[in-house]
């Protein structure tokens, strides 16, 4: 009877993001990023206004996507605080701080990208390998279990998700030699239950796929949460590039399983199936975007897809029971690959992955997307995704021996186009690419239309049941488009760039919306 | 022994992070910056590309000019601890190592050898031909462009000025729905406007509803000055701008 309570709840998760609150890091276990509340719509988002900021004190970057649940709104705060506010006024109930070390190893910035939550206990990585459980109600600590050796490169950034009875987190690393992989946590004592490895070990399927000793340092590191679907029990979870780098040749072979999604059993950590977007990577394309889980009719046949925009520019349709590739279509400018076969293996150009005198290849280091959130709305059938198009890298290979805890990546990039904008001025040049919000027919990953901005963004992508799409970029704006036609209804300059994804929820029978801008979460609703 | 035992100290004290005492680089040889460039490699170029001149993350080092690294003292602790809100981390590096890569970024920026030609002439040049005339009004700034262009860079920008024009000197020209045109210098741009300084000196937000047409000019309304000066004079005019690096006196 339990077991059976636990799949419908689940079910009901999966479906669609209902009701009023906001629980898991995507919104719903079919990370759609979808909403059901349509008391904002079309005709009334023009009377949107801010009806509180909180301020972060920390000047790291502010990733943090918050959860709503049980009318209280729980965020992080770089590195590693969590905060319990009231969603209707922002005002702050409690502060967990947890003590880092003075030195922690992130590659890329002391972020946080937010927090699991069931039964009352909320769950963080911390960015000195542990994992925290915190009561959702008084704020203090319940466990606390150590996942990893910071020390050798190994960090917990993202947010972790609940499946069942076990908490699930995955370590980044990628750029300095770790070996990564994915462990259970037992959700009431820390205990872990199975860990699954990135980069399989001699003996071990896969192991084959790496030249010499090379898997020692592997890479294949998690940074972004995964998805679930209850009737297939099956976790999916995108795992991140090959190390070093941009020296593939230190490392022959397919490097399995970095740049794949990989499908799991959550009860055992058994790998179900993988596919592999870009083998052998020589650019830094880590597969760490969001599975996007639908149920749609393929060529005559009901099936569970999987939807995936990848870093590498390419647009790919998979069966998410078996893992079968069924479509692949590029969706911005690429040079790299000739094709998919059917397969869905890219046929390499030859002569575009790194040199010592620098290659030019399109897409860039950031690739054609990358971890922000897409969007999936099964009203209008449109895939949403943010793009940087028409931008490219030069790609330089070197050779660089492993040393604990620091950067192995065998080579670097240049580009006109910055993954982060230095300047708060825009002083871009139009010919260096650019950035835009794109719908796509997801089933063909052709464009149906698309927002320019004038510059990229990182913002995450919320579609509403009312077709509305809501988003912030790096420009500071905040806006909202027509989910149908992409048509401007409403923008608001809030004056910082946008990591994160905006969600939405409902409390005292008013919808809000929340986004981390800057330093500061915004939350707006209607004026009254 | 002692020079053991300074490098450790000075990083001692800079962990404590309240120093008030302004520290030199104890690794400052040329041996030292042969072993930074080593490490500079490994650990940096890949967001600062192999030259130090920037990549696809990372800003440019070569130039002389930092945001945060002002002393270095502040460049070692942007080395080993990270700049809070940006995506350099801090390394994990002993100490040795990161006063060698301040010690080799601080040499992408030094000139090779004393410049050919004669300073003072320059000086005497560029009062005569009202250098000043635009360069305090507009122009870019002249009193740290050593700090700014190589010796190559400050010479191509006297004979062809176009040949690198900075971003923020970029001319936009417009169409507005009006039927009236503006001119200025981009100072900033996004989806929905385009800010500029105009020719009337009005700073102006312009929305793109507004504008019908545009385009953007990558040129400088510098003059050449490959005819009006010979060679010698232009060593002597390269000297005199190479004297300037924004020091204050």
């Amino acid at each position: 009877m339990k077991t059976l309570f636990l799949a419908i709840t689940a079910a009901g998760v999966l479906a669609a993001q209902s009701g009023a609150d906001w629980t898991t890091y995507h919104g719903s276990y079919n990370s759609i990023h979808h909403s059901t509340l349509n008391q904002l719509h079309p005709g009334n988002v023009k009377d949107l206004e801010i009806k509180w900021a909180w301020q972060a004190q920390s000047l790291e970057k502010f990733e943090t996507t918050p959860l709503v649940a049980g009318g209280v709104m729980y965020i992080t705060e770089a590195p590693n605080n969590i905060i319990a506010l009231d969603p209707a006024t922002g005002r702050e109930y409690w502060v967990y701080e947890h003590k880092l070390p003075e030195v922690t190893y992130p590659c890329c910035g002391k972020v946080n990208r937010g927090l699991a939550i069931a039964n009352g206990t909320l769950y963080m990585g911390t960015l000195d390998m542990k994992l925290v459980a915190v009561d959702a109600a008084t704020g203090q600590k319940k466990w606390e279990t150590k996942v990893g050796d910071y020390e050798k490169g190994y960090a917990l950034a993202h947010a972790p998700l609940v499946i069942k009875d076990k908490v699930i987190v995955g370590t980044a690393g990628g750029e300095l030699g770790i070996r990564g992989y994915l462990a259970a946590y037992d959700a009431k004592t820390g205990e872990q239950i199975w860990k699954f490895k990135t980069i399989p070990e001699p003996g071990e399927p896969g192991n084959e796929t790496w030249g010499g000793d090379s898997w020692k340092y592997g890479g294949g590191s998690i940074w972004l949460t995964g998805s679930y679907d209850p009737e297939l029990n099956l976790t999916y979870w995108g795992i991140g590039n090959p190390g070093p780098d941009w020296n593939p040749a230190v490392r022959p072979g397919d490097n399995l399983y970095t740049d794949s999604v990989i499908a799991l059993d959550p009860d055992s950590g058994k790998l179900k199936w993988h596919f592999q977007f870009t083998p052998h990577d020589e650019w830094d394309w880590d597969a760490v975007q969001t599975p996007v889980l639908v149920d749609r009719e393929w060529k005559g046949r009901q099936r569970k897809l999987m939807l995936w925009a990848n870093r590498n520019g390419f647009y790919y349709v998979l069966d998410r029971a078996n893992g079968e590739f069924l479509h692949g279509t590029p969706f911005v400018k690429q040079t790299w690959a000739e094709k998919l076969d059917a397969k869905g293996r890219p046929v390499k150009v030859p002569g575009k992955g790194p040199s010592a005198q620098g290659t030019l290849t399109y897409p860039g280091v950031q690739g054609g997307t990358n971890w922000f959130a897409p969007s999936f709305h099964p009203g209008t059938n449109l895939f949403y995704l943010n793009t940087w198009d028409d931008y490219w890298s030069l790609y330089f290979a070197w050779d660089q021996k492993y040393e604990q805890g620091k950067w192995y990546v065998g080579g670097g990039v240049k580009a006109d186009l910055a993954p982060t904008r230095r300047s708060r001025l825009n002083r871009r040049d139009p010919k260096a690419g650019y950035g835009a919000v794109r719908a796509l027919n997801w089933s063909t990953g052709e464009k149906v239309w698309e927002f320019r901005m004038g510059d990229v963004s990182e913002g995450g992508l919320l579609t509403t049941a009312s077709n509305l799409l809501i988003s912030g970029n790096r420009e500071g704006h905040f806006f909202v488009l027509d989910a149908r036609d992409g048509r401007l209804l409403f923008r608001k300059y809030l004056g910082g760039q946008t990591a994160a994804s905006p969600i939405t929820y409902m409390v005292d029978g008013k919808q809000y919306i929340s986004l981390a801008i800057g330093h500061t979460l915004f939350t707006l609703g209607l004026r009254e | 022994m002692w020079i053991r035992i300074i490098p450790f100290l000075a990083t001692g004290i800079l962990a404590a992070q309240h120093s008030t005492t302004k520290l030199g680089n104890p690794y400052a040889t040329p041996d030292d910056r042969m072993e930074g460039a080593v490490a500079f490699r490994s650990q940096c170029a890949s967001c600062h590309g192999p030259d130090g001149k920037g990549g696809a993350g990372g800003p440019d080092l070569s130039r002389g000019q930092f945001k945060t690294a002002v002393s270095d003292e502040a460049m070692f602790r942007v080395i080993t601890k990270g700049v809070p809100g940006t995506t350099m981390p801090g390394f994990a590096l002993n100490g040795k190592s990161a006063w060698q890569i301040v010690t080799y970024i601080r040499g992408l920026n030094a000139q090779s050898g004393p410049a050919p030609g004669d300073a003072q002439r320059g000086s005497a040049l560029f009062t005569e031909l009202k250098c000043g005339g635009c360069h305090t009004r507009g122009a870019p700034r002249l009193d740290d462009a050593a700090a700014r262009l190589t010796r190559a860079e400050l010479r191509q920008a006297l004979v062809d000025p176009n040949a690198q024009v900075a971003p923020e000197y970029w001319r936009w020209r417009g169409t507005l729905s009006d039927g009236s045109s503006v001119e200025g210098r981009r100072l900033n741009e996004d989806t929905f406007s385009v800010q500029i300084l105009a020719r009337d000196g009005r700073l102006r937000t312009l929305t793109r509803d507004r504008i019908r047409a545009s385009e953007l000019e990558q040129r400088s309304p510098m003059p050449s000055f490959s005819q009006k000066l010979n060679g010698q004079d232009l060593d002597h005019m390269v000297a005199y701008l190479e004297s300037l690096r924004g020091e204050s006196k």
